[in-house]
């Protein structure tokens, strides 16, 4: 009896367990965004989280292990960051007339973004590390765990300031669009899809079909460029560090 | 759907192909990325193929993502002594920016560039 016990136990450190707490996870958070609405509070990213943080420690599945067991479910970021060529894609046609501006906007704006975060963290004191881990934060999650591999930084940290940028910015965007005046949806879209990637994008569709697609070009354009340019420029920026 | 997986990833192996090549210092996806942006402006044959999985992936992007993110809360041991640093610049970082880009769209997208109407501008 006490042995089937183990037996039973040792399953917790299995694939199949790791993902399925990951799956269920998920499918939890999407029930309970569903029910708010989509608020950006509780976007998946947070509550799936929640369920797994509490499981782990309580079945003794340490960190490194769980990623261990959830390889399969992280592979596929690679096909998934390959996949956002497609929007993109889709998107250029739809701004062709503004192509100029905005393409100028995005290296502007990918610069602003990074520089604004690496600076303030910078100044209070934060190691190399930690300083890296947040240059790609206003890209799309997918690219930033990439390109923080180039920075020097940790692949969850940079996720979880990639997913917190996008809630705060998606929360902040109403009072500050309002604050400065904004009224041209294009600007709304523009500004959301580059500060706040893909949150950001599904708050901008709520002003409309042109935001949204305003906010997906800029995602796409800002995680390119950012990520064509921080490989090449971090060795430089390290060394002030 | 098959067609679409494996279209991704037979440009993200081109991507690894060409990073391998040249040594350039970028992530493989991401060069997988640009060439399948550039296959689709040439419309190069079956690349809208990809339509189907890349919709799927990019939807469930989040489930792809979080157990990443678990490791702050997990391993938080290694970032408590700059939470500070992380929340001010992770928090007012994001707020900065939102401010100085909208204003920077403000002028960009001004002038010449000013939306022409339609029914979604107000």
């Amino acid at each position: 009896m006490l042995d089937n016990l183990d037996d039973l136990a040792s399953l917790v450190h299995t694939p199949l367990f790791g993902i399925l707490l990951t799956l269920a996870s998920y499918r939890f958070a999407l029930w309970v965004y569903g029910r708010s609405n989509s608020l950006p509070l509780f976007h998946p990213f947070l509550v799936a989280s929640i369920p797994v943080i509490i499981v782990l420690p309580l079945v003794g599945v340490n960190y490194e292990e769980y990623r261990e067991q959830t390889s399969l479910i992280s592979f596929l970021l690679g096909p998934a960051t390959v996949a956002l060529a497609w929007p993109l894609y889709r998107q250029l046609h739809t701004v062709r007339t503004v192509l100029t501006p905005i393409l100028i906007a995005t290296v502007i704006g990918a610069v602003i973004a990074a520089a604004i975060a690496v600076g303030l963290a910078w100044w209070l004191g934060a190691p190399p590390e930690v300083v890296g881990s947040l240059a790609p934060k206003s890209i799309t999650t997918p690219i930033a765990v990439e390109v923080v591999k180039s920075t020097g930084g940790y692949v969850s940290l940079a996720a979880g300031a990639v997913a917190i940028t996008g809630i705060v910015g998606a929360l902040a965007a109403g009072p500050i669009f309002r604050l400065l005046k904004v009224t041209d949806h294009r600007i709304k879209g523009f500004a959301l899809g580059l500060v706040a990637h893909a949150i950001g994008t599904a708050r901008a569709f709520e002003y409309g079909e042109k935001a949204g697609a305003f906010a997906g070009l800029a995602l796409g354009l800002c995680g390119l460029v950012t990520a064509m340019a921080l490989p090449w420029i971090w060795p430089w920026v390290a060394q002030y560090l | 759907m098959i067609d679409g997986l494996l279209i991704l990833l037979f440009f993200q192996f081109l991507g690894e192909v060409v990073i391998r090549l040249t040594g350039i210092p970028l992530p493989a996806p991401v060069v997988g990325m640009v060439l399948l942006l550039i296959a689709l402006l040439l419309e190069a044959p079956f690349t809208q193929r990809v339509a189907p999985a890349a919709g799927a992936l990019i939807k469930h992007i989040s489930l792809l993502i979080f157990p990443l993110g678990v490791g702050i809360v997990l391993q938080w041991h290694r970032y408590e002594d700059y939470a500070l640093a992380l929340g001010v610049a992770v928090v007012l970082g994001t707020l900065l920016s939102l401010v100085v880009v909208t204003l920077m769209l403000k002028k960009l997208l001004g002038g010449k560039y000013q939306e022409t109407g339609g029914k979604d501008a107000r």
